[in-house]
């Protein structure tokens, strides 16, 4: 990982997007704007002083997401095809909740437009309402997602799962790194595979390791197959339609498997 | 834009569910709401109850990029999803979606969309238990051919 905003000197510049494909982009961000519940009562009511407090909060959150580019250096100036700016009130912990979302079609990534939006919608809504809560706090500005470009899908769902599960894994290789060193190893490359519902009770299973080196190619048809090599009774796999995700998201039989990646079998969906 | 997603044994009440979501708002001019209910026929003309198992974690991750997919295609200023999992009886609620929008057209199209994309891609599954037996259910290629409608 490189920071892509310093050059080979280790100088600020700006990055050249003009050989960049465009792709649809999508970035969403939230934050968190904390008063008294006094004033979270004067602003539902809409009692405050400066009138209409959330309208203006949204219109200058869409307007510092234009306007991106000429706070943050180096930044491109970017024509957004959409930009949202909505509010939570939150009686419970007396605070409103921001979340923008910014779109486009470019070459560039809109999480610095949406971060910005969420920022200037909290100092606005601080603005508005200063005059009777000097105190309010401005916190947890966060990107809660981004989608496109080159550095693909991100999310903090997603993202801090994954760092658990490798803080987790961590824990285990150093538990078991005293008792046996091969372990480890195996450990490290092998899968979790499950099995879900009426797939479970047909195998009788719900749940498996199955050793990275087994497979003949890394993806979900390699797992089916490597199954299957194992024993014959996960024939089922390929014998009626039956689903799979991968890491907790549907996915086909094409889809890339990784090493330590959960990947779960179950029948067509009958919900609702 | 507002996106809830539940997912519980507990019944729910669609009247507070709707209060909830249009709660100090006066911006919402419409809300189409679908509930499903636990029908006494299926697969055998004598269902007593039904068991619906879920993958949690996954579920409420997929109905999540359901709802945000709907909010990308519509423009809608909420969308709410309460799946109840555990055993039902016949009349039972299931499922509940609530859509707002400004105009109804939106509304009544998204939540026909949350339906169909629910059906085919959340990982529920239910087995009924009838006089003669327990049986998962089987998908319906209707069910499919919904969710296809969307796809174009």
């Amino acid at each position: 990982m490189t920071l892509t905003h310093l050059n080979a000197r280790g100088e600020a510049h700006m990055v050249d997007v003009a050989d960049k494909r465009e792709s649809r982009r999508e970035a969403r961000a939230r934050g968190c704007i904390h008063m008294q519940p006094a004033t979270l009562a004067l602003l539902l009511e809409g009692g405050l002083p400066k009138g209409d407090v959330l309208a203006t909060a949204r219109i200058a959150g869409i307007l510092a997401a234009k306007r991106t580019h000429e706070l943050i250096p180096l930044c491109h100036a970017l024509p957004l095809s959409k930009v949202s700016v909505d509010f939570e009130m939150d009686e419970a912990q007396s605070c409103v909740h921001v979340e923008a979302m910014c779109r486009l079609n470019g070459r560039t990534g809109v999480e610095m437009e949406a971060l910005t939006a969420v920022s200037v919608a909290c100092l606005t809504l601080y603005d508005m309402c200063k005059a009777v809560d000097k105190g309010m706090t401005i916190d947890a500005i966060r990107l809660e997602e981004k989608s496109g470009g080159r550095s693909g899908d991100w999310s903090r769902s997603t993202s801090l799962e994954e760092t658990d599960a490798k803080r987790h894994d961590g824990f285990d290789v150093a538990i078991e790194d005293g008792e046996d060193g091969e372990k480890v190893a195996r450990d490290n490359g092998t899968l979790t595979i499950r099995f879900l519902a009426e797939l479970r009770e047909r195998l009788g299973q719900s749940e498996m390791s199955l050793a990275c080196d087994r497979l003949t190619s890394r993806d979900v048809a390699g797992v089916k197959r490597a199954l299957i090599a194992l024993d014959s009774r996960f024939s089922v796999l390929e014998e009626r339609r039956v689903l799979a995700a991968r890491n907790q998201v549907m996915v086909n039989d094409t889809t890339a498997v990784d090493e330590r990646d959960e990947i779960a079998f179950f029948p067509p969906v009958t919900g609702g | 834009m507002t996106v809830d997603i539940r997912v519980q044994e507990a019944a729910f009440d669609i009247g507070a569910e709707q209060q909830w979501l249009t709660r100090r708002r006066s911006d919402i001019g419409a809300i189409v709401s679908f509930t499903g209910l636990v029908r006494d026929f299926n697969e055998r003309p004598d269902v007593q109850s039904l068991t619906l198992e879920h993958f949690p974690g996954m579920t409420e991750r997929a109905l999540e990029a359901i709802a945000r997919e709907a909010l990308s295609r519509w423009d809608l200023q909420a969308v709410s999803v309460t799946h109840r999992v555990g055993r039902l009886r016949p009349g039972d609620p299931i499922v509940l979606v609530l859509v707002a929008s400004a105009h109804r057209r939106a509304a009544f199209e998204a939540c026909d969309f949350v339906m169909d994309y629910l059906k085919t891609r959340a990982p529920f599954w239910k087995k009924e238990h009838t006089a003669s037996g327990d049986y998962w259910v089987s998908e319906r290629q209707s069910d499919r051919d919904d969710a296809g409608r969307w796809e174009q």
